[in-house]
């Protein structure tokens, strides 16, 4: 299988006026990440609010130039490259959103916005653009009555499906999918996964799935990476995380997701407190204020992310959840 | 009835009403915006058709008939339905040529600073760090005179007349147009569809254009109507002062003006062109209300 | 004697032919009980308890057979009667927190406000009071945060305001709309233990209205599940959950991604919820429905008492399971 998604250190900072007189804060929203990911296969992305998953996304995507590390995508180093090459990378990776209202230009037909991607990027003919457009509609479940019809005239369910219709247009090789079926029912939701699902095979695109529902995760995913302010907790296979979560944020998130069939048995990991400012953080771990297992050590030294038990833990006691 | 229900449900997006027919229901709804839009119709067969709906030569001057009173008063002419002016010139004539010229200057002063000022708003829009806020500061010099004052400065500089009255106008009502496309702009830039044409590697003209421009339109096209109204009550002050159009040229403001003398004697000379003022000013401002509230509900405030 | 007793009750924005919004609901809650409704957009659920609250304004008709909390009929109540029962006995915690609260006066203000209308408290007797009330909603340095405005809150703390907000008149019942939907999932825990410790200590009834199941796994007594406007199914939990009788409640189940562990596709129903245009003239559920017969189509069956629950079916599942 080949890789086509290589982060090394991924690393974004922002900087943030503090009014006249005071120095610039540094916002660290990513803060180190690295994973390889294969064609066809999916890496979930996990976290709440302000544990960078939406930077990552922007930096994945090209929105937004990483300020250190390196990004490789189909081969391809991104910082550095040239006019040409970016024209290509623009190709290899594209995005789908959270939001179905907001996604999809209100005044443009959506036969013009799936064709758009094909009218910029390639040489086809009007007709030939056409007819790709159609073919894509029709495997998003879409009728061949829709090209003329406006967003607004389209549920949630079916405008998530044009906008992976869009984001498909161009093959791309890595498809980066932003909480793609938060704002959707239940029953919609699973009709929109199932495409998803469908067009991953047909395709073989790779996909970095961010989301913040777990239940979700695990039917989609095949490695997951749990974030927590800006830095990576814990990243393994899907199976093993779900399994033997080892890092306790992991293991209050997957405590914290409610489920049918709650085992009255399992005792709920209680978790206090907020997540942290991240003009501020906390020194050493950044989960130390929250996490009932923090030592000293935990205050003042960063956990370095090693190698435990088939995945990669950043947590100075992983060991101790092994068993 | 035992005909099989289809398994899957009829698509709603297939029932929706085309855009245009949704767009005229909505219009419809408003009494007032219909009343506007058809009293602008009447003024613009009017100013289309003028010469052959005039009953005279509008700078005919019928010396028997000097000042002489509308149909409906005593002393008052068939011939001359609202009276003639004080060089004997029908005033009903006179009023629909007028209607030509008030609907040139509209039009025309409009599209002048339209153009120019969704230029500048895009640019404002799409390159906020140095070149927006330069533009703004213009803008605001601009708005902190007022719009009369500067109008009558302009004419002074270039000379009265009919088309610099027009870049007069077009000139005072520059800056409202930038501001309002600026900040849809701003508005429409954060949203994903923007991000989305930008991966999809949309061009900074064709994200300028065919992008964010068709979603700031709704305002900008309630501003348009609204100014309209607006220009056709500069050109009337302008002329009222003469720095507009020049007589014998019929135009509302200036007949205004040249009957200031005749209130009392004969009144129907000055309020019968200031009443056309009213009126279409009126229809205008109804029109753009009833065309804002069908186009954007959510400028509307409250339900 | 119910809390809440809701018959027959319709929402329809228009006139008498528009289509219902709330088609022929029914619905109890006892004191201290905790009931959720579930369903999906379109499905009426808020709409329901707006207009219990009478927060429906024109062109929204609501009739009702019957409407009567705490003994009294909510339809036949002036707005100056309602204003008193509404934000007191009967108070409400919205979806949004960034948007529930006014953002242009601190908290303790907000939370004085209540007190003020509805216990007459003014001074520092309504200032100590506001100050308990952060406390009892877990806020940390509640003392500081009295002067706070909503825009210096996180969502979960100010989610947590709302709350305070809503028990500061010491209510019934209390209904929450989707309390944690804009949360993440470790706040959105804290604030539905929080909202269950309140329930429990002073007794109120609680009305959750949710989309997520699992939700409703973990916290409800009773739920009701919405479809299309009507009440399709009521039932006790875990119950309704292992053995639905409802196509609608097992199609929701079934879409669940817990439910297809393994399974490379999840189970759907195909098409979308009949809106404006396209409302059966029998079942609501029929033109999707799997389990669909000839009867469905023609026919709109009533809330019935089935096997395990109340079921809007004339052939509802798991009937045979003991």
């Amino acid at each position: 299988m080949s890789v086509v998604l290589t982060a090394r250190d991924l690393t974004r900072h922002y900087e943030v006026s503090r009014g006249l007189f005071k120095p610039h804060a540094v916002v660290r929203a990513l803060n180190g990440v690295s994973f390889e990911l294969e064609a066809g296969k999916t890496l979930a992305v996990v976290g709440e609010s302000g544990c960078g998953k939406s930077t990552l996304a922007r930096a994945l995507t090209l929105i937004e130039e990483p300020s250190s590390g390196s990004l490789k995508i189909a081969g391809q180093e991104v910082t550095g490259a040239t006019k040409e090459q970016r024209k290509q990378l623009r190709k290899d990776v594209q995005m789908v959103f959270q939001s179905p209202y907001a996604s999809l230009n209100p005044r443009q037909k959506i036969g013009d916005q799936l064709g758009e991607p094909l009218l910029i990027n390639t040489k086809l003919s009007a007709a030939e653009r056409r007819e790709k457009v159609q073919a894509m509609m029709k495997q998003v479940g879409l009728r061949p009555e829709h090209y003329q019809r406006y967003p607004h005239m389209f549920s949630g369910g079916q405008r998530q499906r044009i906008a992976l219709a869009r984001a498909m247009m161009l093959q791309p090789k890595v498809l980066v999918a932003d909480e793609p079926t938060s704002a959707l029912d239940v029953s919609i939701q699973a009709q929109v996964l199932n495409l998803f699902m469908d067009l991953q095979q047909e395709f073989n695109t790779a996909y970095v799935f961010i989301s913040h529902n777990l239940s979700v995760v695990r039917h989609v995913a095949d490695t997951v990476l749990v974030m927590y302010l800006g830095r990576p907790a814990e990243m393994g296979p899907k199976e093993d995380i779900y399994a033997r979560p080892l890092h306790p944020y992991t293991q209050a998130l997957l405590s914290a997701t409610p489920t049918i069939h709650p085992d009255p048995l399992k005792p709920k990991i209680k978790i206090i407190g907020e997540l942290p400012n991240p003009l501020n953080p906390p020194s050493g771990c950044a989960f130390h204020k929250r996490c009932p297992y923090a030592t000293e050590r935990c205050v003042n030294e960063e956990p370095a992310l090693r190698e435990v038990d088939n995945r990669q833990v950043a947590c100075h006691y992983a060991e101790q959840f092994v068993a | 009835m035992s005909t099989p229900t289809p398994v899957v449900a009829v698509d709603q997006s297939l029932l929706y009403p085309s855009p245009y027919k949704e767009f005229w229901q909505a219009f419809a709804k408003n009494k007032g915006a219909v009343a506007g839009l058809l009293f602008m119709l009447l003024i613009v067969f009017c100013a289309l058709f003028a010469p052959w709906v005039a009953p005279h030569d509008p700078s005919e001057q019928y010396r028997d008939f000097l000042l002489t009173p509308p149909v409906w008063l005593e002393g008052g002419q068939w011939q001359f339905l609202l009276g003639t002016d004080e060089l004997g010139r029908d005033l009903l004539s006179r009023l629909i040529q007028g209607s030509r010229l008030s609907l040139l200057i509209g039009l025309s002063s409009v599209v002048m600073s339209l153009i120019p000022g969704i230029f500048m708003g895009l640019i404002a829009g799409f390159f906020p760090k140095i070149l927006g806020p330069t533009i703004m500061r213009l803008m605001d010099i601009m708005l902190a005179l007022p719009s009369l004052l500067l109008a009558v400065a302009i004419v002074a500089i270039l000379g009265p007349g009919l088309i610099n009255t027009v870049i007069a106008i077009a000139i005072v009502s520059l800056p409202s147009y930038v501001r309002l496309t600026r900040a849809a702009v701003m508005g429409e830039l954060n949203r994903d569809y923007v991000t989305a044409a930008r991966l999809a590697g949309a061009t900074l003209p064709r994200l300028m254009f065919v992008t964010v421009l068709p979603n700031c339109m709704a305002p900008l096209i309630v501003q348009a109507t609204l100014s309209f109204s607006s220009a056709i009550l500069d050109a009337a002050a302008l002329g009222f002062l003469g720095l507009g159009v020049q007589p014998p040229t019929p135009e509302w403001g200036t007949m205004l003006a040249s009957a200031r003398d005749y209130i009392e004697r004969a009144w129907w000379v000055v309020s019968l062109p200031g009443l056309t003022i009213l009126l279409s000013v009126l229809a205008i401002n109804l029109m753009g209300d009833g065309l804002r509230d069908a186009l954007d509900p959510k400028l509307k405030n409250a339900a | 004697m119910s809390l809440l007793e809701i018959k027959n009750l319709n929402v329809r924005f228009g006139d008498a032919k528009a289509t219902p919004v709330v088609d022929g609901l029914d619905l109890s809650v006892d004191k201290g009980e905790v009931l959720a409704i579930v369903g999906e957009s379109g499905s009426g659920k808020s709409v329901t308890m707006m207009a219990l609250m009478g927060l429906i304004d024109s062109p929204g008709i609501v009739t009702a057979d019957s409407l009567v909390f705490d003994g009294k009929d909510m339809l036949k109540l002036t707005s100056r009667q309602r204003r008193q029962v509404v934000g007191k006995d009967l108070a409400m915690v919205f979806q949004d927190p960034m948007t529930a609260l006014n953002p242009s006066y601190t908290v303790g203000f907000q939370i004085e406000e209540v007190l003020r209308a509805h216990l007459g408290m003014s001074g520092k007797a309504a200032r100590q009071r506001a100050l308990e009330l952060l406390e009892k909603v877990e806020i940390p340095g509640a003392a500081q945060r009295l002067d706070a405005y909503p825009h210096q809150l996180s969502g979960g703390m100010s989610q947590r305001v709302a709350i305070a907000m809503a028990i500061a008149g010491e209510p019934k019942l209390l209904i929450a709309d989707e309390p944690t939907t804009a949360l993440d999932v470790t706040i959105q825990a804290q604030i539905m233990d929080l909202l269950l410790a309140l329930q429990k200590e002073q007794n109120m009834g609680l009305v959750l209205i949710t989309h997520d199941l699992a939700v409703v796994a973990e916290t409800a007594q009773r739920v009701c599940v919405m479809y299309a406007g009507q009440a399709v199914e009521v039932g006790q939990v875990p119950g309704l959950f292992d053995v639905p009788a409802h196509p609608y409640s097992e199609a929701l189940l079934a879409a669940i991604p817990e439910h297809s562990m393994g399974a490379a596709r999840l189970a759907t129903l195909p098409g979308i919820v009949p809106g404006r245009y396209d409302r059966p003239v029998g079942c609501l559920l029929s033109p999707r429905c799997p389990y669909v017969q000839e009867k469905c189509h023609q026919q709109r069956p009533a809330l019935d008492p089935k096997a395990h629950s109340l079921a809007r079916c004339f052939y509802p599942l798991n009937q045979e399971v003991a």
